[in-house]
């Protein structure tokens, strides 16, 4: 995990073409993630975002028709789910799922102690282990009522993605893939979901945010904005583009990539 | 039965069936007593191709004024060929009695698997983690060690249930 630097390829999707159900929703997506950086993929609805981020987790159900996707170097298909998140890969969810009766804190440790030991490092103290999480709870201003609280049980949206962020910081992913977690938040909670994934940001890591707005964008400043459309990313560019696509929408997009 | 005045009566179960097992449990209730008072919580897991049926009598006789019965019937189903089924049995003959009966039936979900997956855990673990905390209130009216006892049985009895 240490030994990956600044540039390194983290993630290395080439032609990428994915069916659901016989239909085809990705169709020759090309991306390029480096450490230390952030993307951020923007699209209309349907444009094949949250297939997209399912997919690289390791969700079922989909068909890889063409091309492949490379995670620090090796062949990130062929591994199954729990394998790339114990290899540092996240997902933080567009709906957070509860699980009744299953303690918050309880599933939080043995997330990390599953990626500890992929490191060979021993299970984490629980006295520790809660000092950990009190202060990032602290960070992402969660009240003190979740630790004794089932899964995502009864929470808020807002709640759930927080969670989610706060799960995030614990686990420290090498690859943080963040599908619409800015939907659904208010102001004050965006800023705090913020925070969290300033604070992740560094040399040997990386994260792709996968949202419709630009306001998120605001706060996390992408150092490389896609615009995935009809299953292709059909433009790339800075921080500029996610504000021309606020103004002027999606449609000129795919009017220029069909001229082209 | 619950003959003496106040008296209280709980029964809290979990019954598991898997492969092409059939099981039908449950308990009775007689109120005699006045303000009598009883409690059931009876969770049903079915995996395979098993049926789980909970039968339960909650009998409140004339005599017991006052008296309180509250039902709860949880079923999980863990796989798409098998069956879960509730029949309580209520009868009361005092009308100052209140029965209260609730029941829910769940499936394991491919969301919450996934979920867990995503964080890193087994299969295995995840199952058994859905599971425990779906028995979570039966499980803590166990004294400690005999609850711990309890999932391991459990996790043993879903091996590769899931599908």
């Amino acid at each position: 995990m240490s030994s990956i630097g600044k540039g390194d390829l983290i993630l290395e999707i080439a032609d990428l073409a994915v069916d659901v159900q016989g239909q085809r929703i990705l169709d020759g997506v090309n991306l390029a993630v480096r450490a230390g950086e952030v993307h951020a993929i923007m699209g209309p609805n349907g444009a094949g975002k949250s297939t997209l981020s399912q997919l690289l987790a390791g969700r079922s159900g989909y068909e890889v028709k063409r091309g492949t996707v490379r995670y620090l170097g090796e062949d990130l298909l062929t591994l199954p789910a729990e394998e790339r998140a114990r290899r540092g890969l996240f997902l933080g969810f567009q709906y957070p799922v509860e699980i009744p009766g299953v303690n918050n804190v309880y599933l939080l440790k043995a997330a990390l102690n599953a990626r500890r030991r992929q490191h060979g490092l021993p299970e984490v103290d629980a006295f520790d282990f809660l000092g950990l999480v009190r202060d990032k709870m602290r960070l992402m201003q969660i009240d003190e009522s979740f630790l004794s609280r089932g899964v995502n049980e009864g929470f808020s949206g807002g709640e759930k993605k927080r969670n989610e962020i706060l799960q995030m910081t614990i686990l420290e992913p090498t690859l943080a893939i963040l599908d619409e977690t800015d939907s659904g938040l208010d102001i004050d909670a965006l800023k705090v979901v913020a925070h969290g994934v300033n604070g992740l940001r560094r040399e040997d890591r990386a994260v792709v945010l996968v949202t419709h707005y630009q306001r998120l964008l605001d706060h996390i400043v992408p150092d490389r904005v896609h615009v995935l459309v009809g299953g292709r990313i059909l433009k790339s560019g800075d921080r500029d583009l996610a504000l021309e696509l606020e103004r002027r929408g999606y449609d000129w997009v795919r009017q220029e990539a069909t001229a082209a | 039965m619950l003959i003496g005045e106040n008296s209280v009566g709980e029964f809290y179960s979990v019954a598991v069936a898997n492969h092409y097992q059939q099981a039908d449990t449950g308990t009775k209730m007689i109120h005699v007593g006045r303000n009598t008072r009883s409690t059931i919580v009876s969770k049903g897991i079915s995996a395979g191709n098993a049926q789980n049926s909970y039968r339960g009598l909650v009998k409140i006789l004339a005599s017991a004024d006052g008296a309180r019965n509250h039902t709860q019937c949880d079923s999980l189903l863990m796989s798409d060929r098998c069956g879960a089924h509730t029949f309580p049995y209520i009868e009361v003959k005092n009308p100052t009695a209140t029965a209260e009966h609730e029941a829910t039936t769940s499936k394991i979900s491919e969301d919450q698997l996934f979920y867990c997956l995503q964080r890193g855990l087994s299969q295995e673990d995840a199952v058994n983690m859905i599971v425990s905390g779906f028995c979570k209130n039966v499980f803590k009216e166990l004294p400690m060690e005999f609850a711990v006892e309890a999932q391991n049985l459990l996790a043993v009895s879903l091996e590769g249930a899931v599908g």
